[in-house]
């Protein structure tokens, strides 16, 4: 790690810990990303693969982070030919079972981000399950 | 007698085996060698026998210059309807058309003849230099286009495209519903197939390349 980026060493080693935390917890994510924006763009989204490691269902709830305005859960859906989303207020993950967001589907939507975001740049989103379980998820944001 | 039938089985199995492993091996060859098999209607794209001539509608490009039916002679044209708002689906179609055109780009004939168009509905919100900003980000060869509300109507009517924007006072991000699939228009301003979600670069510019190949002469 070059001495350019301080502040990316010390976010990167402060995540090693959620890292570990999140696996206790029975829910892993990983390849979490957040595709790069054109400029001007105050409107992202969010992708990752979550798993669940237990026996019963988890249900996630809600996704917030201090680097953007609003987040929200959302899929995109195809209804008579119209592609358009539509919020998730819940979804449930199987036991033993992972959820994938990716384009075209679940993804997070990030709205106003706090700063520009550019690829290589981390970003941390809290997820939120029934009965209080919140990960913090390290994504990085991709070109 | 029971092992020696065994064995014959196991025998014959191989060689059903490799005769299947050879059929599959066949047909991978004959697709990539026979262009008209790889042509064949298949769920990335479909191609219409009878391309339909596009008629007159008026855009404005990025560049605020007159984008109407002129424009889209003497090229390849791929259309995409979206708007800039689009967290999901409308980057990744254009990242997945910049991957296509680069495609094109190291083709023999090259991209020359080729251009992208990202065809806002929400020119509400999509004023030209937003656009220009949004689409060059992704291919600076890319252009953005808008219009009135009759003259989107007039160019998705006509590509059997449809979209949506729930236009609501008051709230910043409205919904926006519009066809995913990319169309194609040959350069004589006929639509010609259309590219079905989900979109794959390769896929696209495989077929493209064999299409042109074989309508180039006829198509221009």
């Amino acid at each position: 790690m070059r001495w350019r980026h301080p502040v990316l060493v010390g976010l990167m080693l402060a995540l090693n810990p959620i890292a570990a935390a999140t696996e206790e917890a029975g829910v892993s994510v990983r390849d979490a990303w957040v595709r790069e924006t054109p400029p001007g763009v105050a409107m992202m989204a969010g992708y990752m693969v979550l798993q669940n490691n237990t026996s019963r269902s988890q249900v996630l709830v809600a996704a917030r982070s201090s680097g953007f305005e609003i987040v929200m859960i959302h899929r995109t859906i195809v209804k008579e030919g119209l592609t358009g989303m539509e919020h998730a207020p819940k979804i449930e993950i199987l036991p033993n079972a992972s959820l994938i967001f990716a384009p075209g589907g679940y993804h997070l939507m990030l709205m106003n981000p706090k700063r520009t975001l550019r690829a290589g740049d981390p970003v941390v989103i809290n997820l939120e399950f029934r009965g209080g379980l919140v990960l913090p998820v390290a994504f990085e944001v991709r070109k | 007698m029971k092992k020696i039938s065994l064995e014959f089985g196991v025998m014959m199995t191989a060689v059903v085996l490799a005769a299947m492993l050879g059929v599959v091996w066949l047909a991978a060859t004959y697709r990539e060698n026979g262009s008209r098999a790889i042509l064949l209607p298949d769920r990335v794209m479909t191609l219409f026998p009878d391309p339909r001539p596009l008629t007159a509608f008026a855009f404005t490009d990025h560049e605020n210059r007159v984008f109407d039916l002129s424009r889209l002679k003497g090229k390849w044209s791929f259309l995409f309807f979206g708007y800039t708002h689009c967290p999901d689906i409308c980057p990744t179609t254009l990242a997945t058309l910049a991957r296509a055109h680069e495609n094109i780009v190291k083709s023999a004939v090259g991209a020359k003849d080729v251009q992208f168009v990202f065809i806002s509905v929400d020119p509400n919100r999509d004023t030209a230099s937003k656009l220009g900003q949004y689409v060059t980000y992704f291919d600076t060869t890319f252009l953005g286009v808008t219009g009135d509300n009759s003259q989107l109507g007039n160019l998705a009517g006509q590509l059997g495209a449809a979209y949506e924007v729930a236009i609501t006072p008051g709230v910043e991000n409205y919904p926006v519903y519009h066809t995913a699939a990319v169309f194609l228009v040959d350069p004589r301003a006929r639509y010609h197939a259309v590219f079905a979600p989900p979109l794959d670069a390769e896929g696209i510019s495989r077929r493209f390349k064999v299409l042109r190949e074989l309508e180039g002469p006829k198509a221009t």
